[in-house]
């Protein structure tokens, strides 16, 4: 009879110390969806600490240094409600982004949380590829950057300028709407030359994005 | 006696089933489990071996890149990638050349990232690696 008493409070006891926690997250994982051209994206995790003693949060801790987060206070009472903020610094991220804050509490059962944030950042502008090259003494043709724009966005007109007077560059409308082909032409391939072509498609507020062209010097070996 | 191991056994089961549940409920959030495909992945001593046949890209941040970097290496990274990229193409990128990018564990995912839009987007046909163990590993073999 002991030994399944035992037994029985082993059970609930290691059970409690698993799931239990003081300070508890109302979400730990969060999705965002910038705006189209956005500096920042805010991700918000309320917290509430559900035990009897005041949990003291040591520590935050970002994944990277592209995101900074914020607390109010250190110390939480039994009961108490509060926040994290994790501000994202988009830069020129593309894409998904999946970004952690850890959470470093004096909570002896659940020590630490990971936060996640997944930021979807929507490009206004993409282009394919961001840079053409011509190996030495290959013949001069163009190539094609194709620059599609987001579906959101209306551009009419994109203003392409080298850098250098060695490439020339013509933008001609795409197969479909909200496309444009950039060519791309050296005016010599035998010696060294390179440019970095700076598009401007007419959005505001204005945005500038940059691809790059190069001749590459003679006895490069091919890749 | 037996009773006491079988006993002892089954407490020991009890306590690791928590555990064990956790550990599958949390499996894809361990941050140290990599994306990245073991052939995209390069040792440093593999690396190091490549010798001027590679161009290193540091992928974090520009203040840590400051403190320290891999001699030779070139700092590209998100936050100012698209003035970054062209510069980096004019001056240091060579088709020939392997590229092994490289980010710390305080930064993540960083390299993967950089790795990625030097694929995909420069469309590069070099042999792009990310550093298995990032700058941690470089200054451990250092």
């Amino acid at each position: 009879m002991n030994g399944k008493r035992l037994l029985f409070s082993s059970l609930c006891l290691s059970i409690a110390a698993s799931v239990h926690a003081s300070l508890v997250f109302e979400k730990t994982e969060v999705d965002l969806k910038p705006d189209l051209g956005a500096a920042q994206a805010v991700a918000v995790f309320k917290y509430e600490n559900k035990g009897e003693t005041p949990v003291h949060i040591k520590a935050v801790r970002p994944s990277c240094g592209c995101t900074t987060a914020a607390l109010a206070k250190n110390d939480v009472a039994p009961g108490e409600k509060g926040e994290i903020t994790a501000t994202f610094n988009i830069g020129d991220r593309t894409g998904v982004q999946t970004k952690t804050v850890t959470v470093d509490t004096d909570d002896a059962k659940v020590p630490q949380t990971v936060l996640t944030f997944k930021a979807t950042i929507a490009q206004l502008l993409d282009l394919q590829p961001t840079f053409v090259f011509w190996q030495a003494n290959e013949p001069a043709q163009p190539k094609t950057i194709i620059a599609k724009v987001a579906k959101e966005v209306t551009v009419k007109k994109m203003d392409v300028v080298s850098s250098s007077g060695d490439f020339t560059t013509k933008v001609e409308p795409g197969k479909t709407a909200g496309e444009f082909k950039i060519q791309v032409q050296p005016k010599d391939t035998t010696k060294p030359l390179n440019a970095t072509l700076t598009i401007k498609p007419d959005v505001t507020p204005e945005k500038v994005y940059y691809a790059a062209a190069r001749v590459m010097p003679p006895g490069t070996a091919k890749p | 006696m037996k009773a006491v191991l079988r006993q002892s056994a089954l407490l020991l089961a009890l306590a690791l089933l928590p555990a064990a549940v956790q550990a599958l409920y949390l499996r894809e959030r361990i941050p140290w489990q990599s994306r990245v495909a073991e052939s995209d992945l390069v040792e440093v001593e593999t690396a190091r071996a490549w010798g001027a046949n590679v161009i290193w890209v540091d992928a974090r941040p520009v203040d840590e890149f400051e403190r320290d970097h891999v001699p030779g290496a070139v700092s590209l990274n998100e936050d100012r990638w698209s003035e970054a990229l062209p510069q980096f193409l004019a001056n240091d990128w060579s088709p020939e050349k392997k590229i092994v990018v490289y980010c710390s564990a305080a930064s993540c995912n960083l390299a993967e990232d950089v790795a990625r839009r030097l694929r995909a987007e420069a469309k590069l046909p070099n042999d792009i690696r990310i550093l298995k163990g990032g700058w941690e590993a470089w200054l451990g073999k250092k």
